[in-house]
């Protein structure tokens, strides 16, 4: 990149902002790449003057909250909004809050739950994710049955197109149905349609109690065949998640897989609910059943599954993520021993109870495209499939359909390219 | 009009008896739940996925364009067939093709009614939140189009939150799947969505995979009476902020009470500045607290009356009101004219003085129902349709509302859609730069503009 780019980068967010010395860069950086800049933006307009510059440059763009990807990157940009990261506005009467992309997620957590407020959706990966990155990426986890997934948090945003333009859409209704749904769309578009320079979230009251129900079990097979107990008993808590011993041991300390079920409510029901669940737990074979109701244990436990699923989320070249329903994961685990062997062997394993999605860990050398086709065909047999467009492309290749690929592929190019006429956005996310 | 050659092919595709060209029978098909109508060249009644991708082929070879429409109800002017266009009544793909509720999902035509999907769920202990108040007519199809509200989005949210995912047949009649059975966003984007809440523009549902859940284990229903409409609104505030969400918060002001107890007699005090219905759900163990303090609330707020409904039969009369509201006022003056605005809860006060404010400048009557918890109003003005001066007046204070909705920071339409009623406000309510994102998602769909063209925003 010439030195008359750099200055301009400089002219527009200042000096201190623009680093282009690698060992400076480093600690920003995802990847192998070798970006040629790190600018760290204040503002929208300042967000809005490098990718109009990026534009006229034909220079490409890597976002991120804390860290960004330099695949695909060349000698581009990688945008941090760590500076971006404040709350400019708490609305106890409308329940929602205005947030800076920058602000890391978990201290957006922190922030709502001072105000007396909740924020349900989970860090992605909980020691780097930000506020922005959680909408980019726009996940559907654990608490999703309860709650909704991420998408339902959010009620619109300021963004900056990837042609430069600053686009202000939605406001604190929950209800809105005016014009086309950009602003849902755009969650999980993962920074291909635009940057979030501020989000509109909706939050909700903070639940009377938070209460934990831990147990461990010597086989997944017989954690998972409690959920379908409890689930058949017509509970429907936050959460219901399995985590692998391999994924626990470093976070959780304790023999066996973790059986993890979470509820946040009202005081009786939650006391009722957890007493139902240790028994199930008990009976199912589960040792060291717990209830949690101090604060401190409880804050650790789910601190232990997001660092579980920071790991898991950190190797997505590593993992197959497959949804098949809760009522038939007891029969896709068995299965799913037969194409990867022992499930207590493998690296790692993560169940969703309540949303019946799996994600299995595979060892590095592991051929990921023979797995994931076989999966697949396990999931579909079932009534599911792989997630994601990886699985999309299996089942229409399972159906030997490739007219409905293409179709499929057309249109998501197609908006991509609409909004992003010279591919400037984050090169490496194939979506 | 259709050649004969046309005709003869539309019938060959989807039978003898599902294509209307006879201009009696397009009558049916030419309004909707607006004062708006259209005339269609012809109506076809497809009944399979691959009869619609059959259709829109060979209309597109004719240079026809297409409408969708489910049952018509909508308050937007969506479905209002345009010129040189054939009718898509997807009626007929009516069935309910799976319920699995032991994996909260069930999949379905786009033709089903809204409430005989709820019957067979009920049947299984199960539900699909989503119920605006047409769900005795409405289609499926056409609730995820418009992306249909209902009176219980405050604690449920609206469609887009249960559907999972869709078959869906692109204007150029290839078929795509988005979604799944699950809460992924598939594929890359998250096209189910986009989708929901298109009013039909981007193309034609053929298949919806929705979220069902377990029936509350207990419902508790309520009936707050006031003297003034503030008062109700005073009540909605405090039950926020004091942490309860209630699946509804309904409200009904003195001339809607009127209105609903000529018609329907379900015992509302006439003389009472509103009502509030207020609903809530969950665990038994969790009722009498959530009730007490909803009570203390009322009472705060000079409620003349708290009841609770002891008995199913109380919890239907309490209902009914609510549910025959907007035909009721017919009795009154022969037209009404919907309004759809929304403002943040914080501004409902301010929205409903705005609302009198309008009433009195434009000399209009005005009547208001509320999902008040939403702050999503619905003003409805009575006047006579054949009068063509109150025409006037009335479009004038539907403006009117709109503005004064913005102006409280809120939308035109919170759950009935833009379609053509609203489109002339749409660019009040978004910037250039929005419009724009609008009209690359219409034109990466519709290339050609040939589905549902010059609803919600022309390309």
């Amino acid at each position: 990149m010439s030195n008359a780019i750099i200055s301009k980068l400089k002219g527009i967010v200042g000096d201190p902002n623009v680093i282009d010395n690698p060992s400076e860069m480093a600690k920003y950086l995802k990847g192998t790449g070798k970006p040629a800049a790190v600018v760290l933006p204040g503002n929208a307009s300042e967000v809005s003057g490098v990718v109009a510059l990026a534009n006229e440059e034909n220079i490409k763009i890597s976002v991120g909250g804390q860290v960004a990807d330099t695949r695909d990157l060349g000698e581009g940009i990688v945008l941090i909004m760590a500076r971006m990261n404040k709350i400019i506005e708490m609305d106890h009467q409308n329940l929602v809050a205005v947030v800076e992309p920058g602000m890391t997620h978990q201290e957006f957590i922190k922030q709502v739950e001072a105000a007396g407020l909740y924020f349900p959706p989970e860090p992605y990966a909980v020691d780097t994710s930000s506020i922005g990155g959680c909408f980019a990426i726009g996940d559907a986890d654990s608490q999703t049955f309860k709650y909704g997934p991420t998408r339902t948090f959010l009620l619109g945003f300021e963004m900056v197109q990837p042609t430069g333009e600053i686009m202000e859409i939605g406001n604190k209704c929950i209800k809105n149905v005016s014009g086309l749904d950009f602003i849902h769309l755009a969650v999980g578009s993962k920074g291909t349609l635009g940057i979030f320079t501020k989000l509109l979230v909706k939050l909700l009251p903070m639940p009377a109690v938070k209460k934990a129900v831990v147990a461990r079990f010597a086989s997944l097979h017989m954690a998972n065949a409690t959920f379908n107990t409890i689930i058949k008993r017509n509970i429907q808590p936050d959460r219901i998640n399995l985590i692998s011993e391999s994924l626990v041991k470093d976070v959780l300390p304790g023999q066996g897989h973790l059986a993890l079920i979470d509820l946040k409510g009202f005081v009786q029901s939650s006391q009722n609910l957890a007493n139902e669940i240790a028994a199930v737990f008990s009976l199912g074979g589960g040792t060291d059943v717990q209830i949690i109701d101090d604060d401190a244990a409880y804050e650790n436990v789910i601190n232990a599954w997001l660092k579980a699923r920071q790991a898991v989320n950190h190797k997505p070249e590593q993992v197959i993520e497959f949804a098949v329903g809760p009522k038939k994961m007891p029969q896709a685990l068995t299965q799913l021993e037969g194409i990867v062997g022992d499930l207590g062997a493998c690296p790692g394993v993560v169940v969703e109870g309540l949303l019946g999605f799996a994600r299995v860990l595979l060892p590095e050398n592991a051929d990921m495209t023979a797995s994931a086709q076989k999966i697949n065909k396990m999931a579909m047999s079932l009534g599911g499939n792989v997630t994601g467009l990886l699985g999309c492309q299996l089942k229409c290749e399972a159906y030997n359909d490739a007219e409905m690929w293409s179709a499929t592929t057309e249109i998501i190019n197609g908006l991509r390219h609409k909004f992003d006429p010279k591919g400037i956005i984050n090169p490496g996310v194939s979506l | 009009m259709l050649s004969q050659t046309v005709i003869n092919r539309l019938k060959e595709i989807v039978g003898e008896n599902n294509v209307v060209t006879d201009k009696t029978g397009l009558f049916s098909y030419s309004y909707d739940g607006t004062l708006l109508s259209g005339d269609a060249l012809g109506v076809v009644s497809p009944q399979t996925t691959e009869q619609v991708v059959e259709l829109v082929k060979y209309l597109n070879e004719q240079n026809i364009r297409l409408v969708p429409r489910g049952a018509g109800t909508n308050e937007s002017g969506g479905s209002i067939p345009v010129e040189n266009c054939v009718v898509m009544n997807f009626a007929r793909m009516n069935q309910i093709l799976e319920i699995d509720t032991e994996n909260y999902v069930a999949v379905v035509q786009p033709g089903v009614i809204n409430f005989d999907l709820q019957v067979e769920l009920e049947k299984k202990g199960c539900y699909f939140p989503p119920d605006p108040s047409s769900y005795k007519a409405s289609t499926l199809g056409g609730n995820v189009s418009e992306c249909s509200g209902g009176p219980k989005c405050f604690k449920y949210g609206v469609t887009r939150d249960y559907i999972l995912g869709l078959e869906f047949v692109l204007p150029n009649g290839k078929i795509i799947n988005t979604g799944g059975r699950n809460f992924k966003s598939e594929p890359g984007y998250d096209l189910t969505r986009i989708l929901c809440g298109s009013e039909g523009i981007l193309g034609f549902i053929t298949k919806i995979i929705v979220r069902v859940i377990p029936t509350p284990v207990t419902t508790r229903t309520m009936l707050a009476t006031y003297n003034k409409v503030e008062d109700a609104s005073q009540t909605v505030a405090d039950i926020v902020a004091a942490g309860i969400v209630p699946t509804t918060l309904e409200l009904m002001d003195n001339l809607l009470i009127n209105t609903t107890e000529d018609f329907c007699h379900a015992g509302l005090a006439r003389d009472a500045g509103a009502v509030l219905i207020i609903e809530i759900d969950g665990y038994p163990s969790d009722m009498d607290e959530q009730v007490k303090t909803i009570g203390e609330i009322t009472k705060k707020a000079d409620a003349r009356e708290f009841r609770v409904a002891q008995s199913a039969a109380e919890v239907n009369q309490i209902w009914a009101s609510r549910r025959c509201a907007f035909g009721s006022v017919a009795r009154v003056r022969p037209s009404y004219g919907v309004n759809d605005i929304t403002v943040p809860r914080s501004n409902f006060p301010k929205a409903i003085e705005g609302i009198l404010k309008v009433a009195k400048e434009f000399g209009v009557t005005i009547g208001v129902v509320a999902h008040a918890g939403d702050g999503n109003l619905h003003p409805l003005i009575l006047f006579d349709q054949r009068d063509a001066e109150e025409v006037k007046i009335v479009h004038a204070a539907e403006q009117a509302l709109c503005k004064m909705a913005l102006g409280l920071g809120g939308t035109i339409s919170g759950e009935h859609g833009i379609g053509l009623v609203k489109k002339k406000y749409l660019d009040s309510e978004f910037q250039p730069v929005a419009m724009e994102a609008f009209r690359k998602i219409k034109r990466t769909f519709d290339p050609e503009n040939r589905v549902n063209p010059g609803k919600i925003v022309e390309v």
